[in-house]
């Protein structure tokens, strides 16, 4: 379980998450919701052990995250990170001397999958191509949690179809997969909670089925409801 | 740390094989111009080795600084930072790099300037006798003051120490300002003052702790010591504040 509670950062005077109490439980997948600035990738980057909180705290399996979180939690950040020197074989060998639970033939897969080569040089690819290979390496874990932030930023339709697929495959009951993204309809045909962030806090969190059965509303209509007037006035 | 280390030289390796491939190019000359009596080139080639020796040693530890730098302050943080590691593994690893870094480096050019000394002296006797003027100059101003190698070499080492003791002080004045200055105004100035009252202090301690120690060998020993032990302390303070602090 991955668990947040009263988590708050601050950067000097701009709080980018403010007391957010959060828990997320093995077999879902949580769709993490919220324009521009909400404190999606802060709040992330914190479960992930790459920011440290202002205060609070943020816990999984009842630890705060450190190096044995890291261990077990798979994170993908939605900007560029790998070093310029690499090719995307080096990706994959610098992913297997660090992580355990790295699969190397996964990764083969994964790759095959995405139309990517391992004599590419990191610095040479697309956006689009960069994209692939994050996620590509991030699935080759197998992680407890995988944390996406924004997986379908820069890709393409058919493209797109081929990551959902790659992302469900690495759902279990015993898993946690948390996906950010401003694509709200693209995220509706993959998670089952949604977690909505607005100004840094959480606004709600929903059971999407429990909103289409009993208030007969898309997790869109729920977004819309929620941060409509904050989107109108942008 | 096997495996951070060995990304450590990968990510300073350019540097190193630009470092090499001059001073093999430097050697080239200074051989060539040796045996084929160039005079010109000849002191070109040794004021050009003279100065990679001494910028070597420095790039070297600028190396590590730089690659510190880029880890904490851009996204390919992430690529260390996210590994199951602590603070004090990862900057270890830096830290032990560019000590072995340094020593690869002094070493080779303290055993390749000694050769290339030797076979200057064996080609032109003339320059043996000039050395010994030198040597015999500098006993006038200290009668342990001698150009042999138990001396060069012990003040070499007192030079790595202290030139290593400068590069974990900028390490912990760069931590200091990406950890706890961080978008503060002027956290650069105030990270520089922290680097300079940290060499003065260095500095300072190794010139009273040793000055009692009138000879030559063991006091460039001792502050090379010094030097060390004080290193042991800033790289602990920075691993600290790494660890509790720094948000990548």
């Amino acid at each position: 379980m991955l668990e947040s509670i009263d988590l708050t950062k601050k950067y000097g005077t701009k709080t980018a998450v403010e007391n957010v109490s959060l828990r997320l439980t093995p077999g879902h997948i949580y769709a993490m919701l919220g324009p521009n600035g909400s404190g999606k990738t802060t709040w992330m980057k914190m479960a992930a052990g790459l920011v440290k909180p202002t205060s609070g705290q943020i816990l999984f399996d009842g630890t705060p995250v450190g190096i044995e979180s890291r261990k077990k939690i798979a994170y993908m950040s939605t900007e560029p990170y790998f070093y310029t020197w690499m090719t995307v074989r080096d990706v994959g060998k610098y992913y297997g001397d660090f992580f355990e639970d790295y699969s190397p033939e996964q990764y083969g897969r994964l790759l095959a999958e995405m139309e990517l080569t391992e004599d590419l040089k990191t610095s040479t690819l697309s956006s689009g191509m960069m994209a692939k290979l994050k996620i590509a390496v991030t699935l080759a874990r197998d992680a407890h949690v995988y944390m996406l932030d924004e997986p379908f930023n820069g890709i393409d339709l058919l493209a797109r179809d081929a990551i959902r697929g790659c992302i469900l495959s690495r759902f279990s009951p015993d898993r946690i997969l948390l996906l950010s993204s401003h694509l709200v309809e693209e995220m509706e045909a993959i998670a089952d909670q949604a977690v909505f962030i607005k100004a840094g806090r959480l606004a709600e969190t929903a059971d999407l089925e429990d909103l289409r059965t009993r208030e007969g509303v898309s997790m869109a209509d729920r977004y819309r409801t929620i941060f409509g007037h904050e989107e109108a006035t942008k | 740390m096997k495996n951070l280390l060995k990304y450590e030289f990968r990510k300073t390796l350019s540097v190193k094989l630009a470092l090499l491939g001059l001073t093999a190019a430097a050697e080239i000359a200074f051989l060539a111009a040796l045996f084929l009596n160039k005079e010109n080139l000849l002191a070109i080639s040794i004021f050009l080795l003279t100065m990679l020796a001494l910028g070597g040693v420095m790039v070297a530890g600028l190396a590590t600084i730089l690659t510190l730098h880029r880890d904490m302050n851009t996204k390919q943080s992430y690529m260390l930072f996210m590994t199951p590691n602590s603070c004090y593994r990862i900057l270890g690893a830096k830290v032990l790099e560019n000590a072995l870094s340094l020593l690869l480096c002094g070493g080779c050019f303290f055993a390749l300037g000694t050769l290339d000394i030797t076979l200057l002296f064996a080609r032109a006797g003339s320059l043996k006798e000039l050395w010994e003027a030198i040597g015999s100059m500098l006993r006038t101003i200290n009668s342990e003051l001698t150009l042999d190698v138990p001396n060069m070499l012990s003040f070499t080492i007192g030079l790595l120490a202290s030139w290593f003791s400068a590069v974990t002080a900028a390490c912990l004045a760069d931590v200091i300002s990406s950890a706890l200055l961080n978008g503060k105004k002027g956290n650069g100035i105030i990270a520089f003052l922290i680097f300079l009252a940290l060499s003065f202090l260095v500095s300072w301690l190794q010139q009273t702790l040793t000055s009692s120690v009138t000879s030559i060998q063991p006091r460039f020993l001792l502050q090379a010591l010094i030097a060390l032990v004080l290193s042991g302390g800033m790289y602990f303070a920075t691993a600290r504040i790494m660890e509790t602090s720094l948000s990548v």
